[in-house]
């Protein structure tokens, strides 16, 4: 429940981000992250619909690469 | 392979090159923690002596069986949509055979429950339908319970509550520490509650205990350089915070969602099922919030439960949550319990030990 989601900012309307991971697009809250401190293009950690923070698009990809590893793991 | 992988391997090639004599116990208190340790299969690669202990890291376990039956009883009187976050909806709690024993019981006898992925979905759902009153069953650590409080803080229909079961990580390490029997050597502290609060939380045990920390992210890079941190820590008889999550941890953590969490919530005492009230480790709404609290604008409540807390019958759940028992050690694990037939919440949730182990392939011991 603790875990994030890599995501990246596609547009901004105040407080609420439309994000996309994979192809997979979603209404993100950006209530928790500072006004100034993103934009559209920037990736973000995102845990049950809120960005938690910023990250560089290396942390984004490192995670991704982890959840892949993951779900490769796990039989159905 | 990719990059994080080799600077994985740098890592495992440090940490096997250390010179480990006695047995080291590091205990990690994160669900996605023990995720990523299993499925990585970082325990197989690790040095003989090593050994790591999945500790308090699933909010869904530590749930009390009075939250869970006064959630059911509340889905069950018709009056009220009761959403909560999916791990919640099949976490069965003690009930005479026949009687709803869990969320998703009482959906099957007719209750509207309905599982969400985000505390957004709640406040839409309350948007949609205005007359009829939604019961967001919101338990969770800091991550998931600081966007609670930004979602009230954001501003709610009024038809909207909240039954809040949230509870803070560190104080159950703390609570574990403080006992003399306690062997533990080192934790991992966990990643993404650190991003809310800050590597400082963790400051506490090595300056109160003298023992090792070191706030880990989730890839084998990550906790490799973590284990290898607190490893070496111990060795030289140098306890310290280290945080190998720069990336996203901060000394003092995530300022505004940390603003919403105090002005929303307050902390105090509170139940952790199967093992008792600890002090200062649960949020309650505070001040003028407390017109959301679900529990005073409903009195469709549970009646008084005469076990209250306990998990259920012959399920060590709660010395699996506490690291006194591996999933693999409970008489239950994999004969009467599997993710399929779950008896106790380690089983259910996505974040419990036990699930974790089943679904990775680990059969009783």
């Amino acid at each position: 429940m603790c875990l994030g989601i890599p995501m990246q900012i596609m547009a901004i309307d105040r407080f609420n981000a439309e994000c996309e991971a994979r192809g997979v697009q979603r209404t993100v809250s950006l209530f928790m992250i500072e006004d100034s401190e993103v934009a559209v293009g920037d990736y973000v950690m995102v845990h049950v619909g809120y960005a938690l923070r910023k990250i560089t698009q290396e942390e984004a990809r490192s995670s991704w690469e982890l959840f892949d590893e993951m779900l490769a793991a796990v039989p159905e | 392979m990719s990059e994080n992988l080799e600077a994985a391997r740098v890592w495992l090639g440090r940490i096997q090159a250390l010179p480990i004599t006695e047995p080291i116990a590091v205990m990690n208190v994160c669900g996605g923690h023990e995720r990523s340790l299993t499925h990585l299969g970082l325990r197989a690669v690790m040095p003989a002596n090593v050994k790591i202990i999945p500790g308090p890291g699933c909010p869904v376990c530590v749930c009390p069986e009075e939250d869970l039956a006064d959630a059911i009883a509340l889905a069950l009187s018709g009056t009220v949509t009761l959403v909560a976050f999916g791990d919640m909806l099949r976490v069965p709690i003690n009930a005479a055979k026949g009687d709803v024993n869990s969320l998703a019981a009482a959906r099957a006898a007719g209750g509207d429950v309905r599982p969400i992925s985000s505390p957004q979905e709640a406040v839409a759902m309350a948007r949609e339908n205005p007359a009829r009153p939604v019961v967001f069953f919101a338990a969770g650590f800091e991550t998931t319970t600081a966007p609670v409080a930004a979602m009230l803080a954001e501003g709610v229909p009024d038809n909207l509550s909240v039954l809040l079961a949230a509870r803070l990580t560190w104080p159950a390490v703390d609570m574990l520490l403080r006992d003399k029997d306690a062997s533990l050597d080192a934790l991992i502290a966990p990643g993404h509650v650190a991003t809310i609060m800050g590597a400082e939380e963790w400051r506490f045990i090595p300056e109160r205990y003298g023992l090792p920390v070191a706030v880990a992210g989730f890839s084998a890079e990550s906790l490799l350089a973590a284990l290898y941190s607190v490893l070496r820590q111990k060795l030289e008889g140098k306890p310290f915070l280290d945080n190998c999550y720069p990336e996203l941890v901060s000394a003092q953590g995530n300022a505004r969602a940390k603003h919403w969490l105090a002005e929303v919530m307050q902390v105090g005492p509170a139940n952790w099922r199967g093992i008792g009230i600890i002090p200062d480790s649960g949020f309650t709404l505070r001040g003028e919030w407390q017109r959301y609290d679900a529990r005073a604008r409903h009195t469709v409540l549970a009646a008084p439960r005469k076990r209250a807390g306990e998990m259920p019958p012959g399920c060590d759940c709660a010395s699996v949550v506490l690291g006194k028992l591996g999933p693999d050690q409970c008489r239950l694990y994999g004969n009467a319990c599997t993710p399929q037939h779950p008896v106790g919440p380690c089983m259910v949730s996505d974040e419990g030990a036990c699930h974790i182990w089943w679904q990775a392939g680990m059969r009783a011991a």
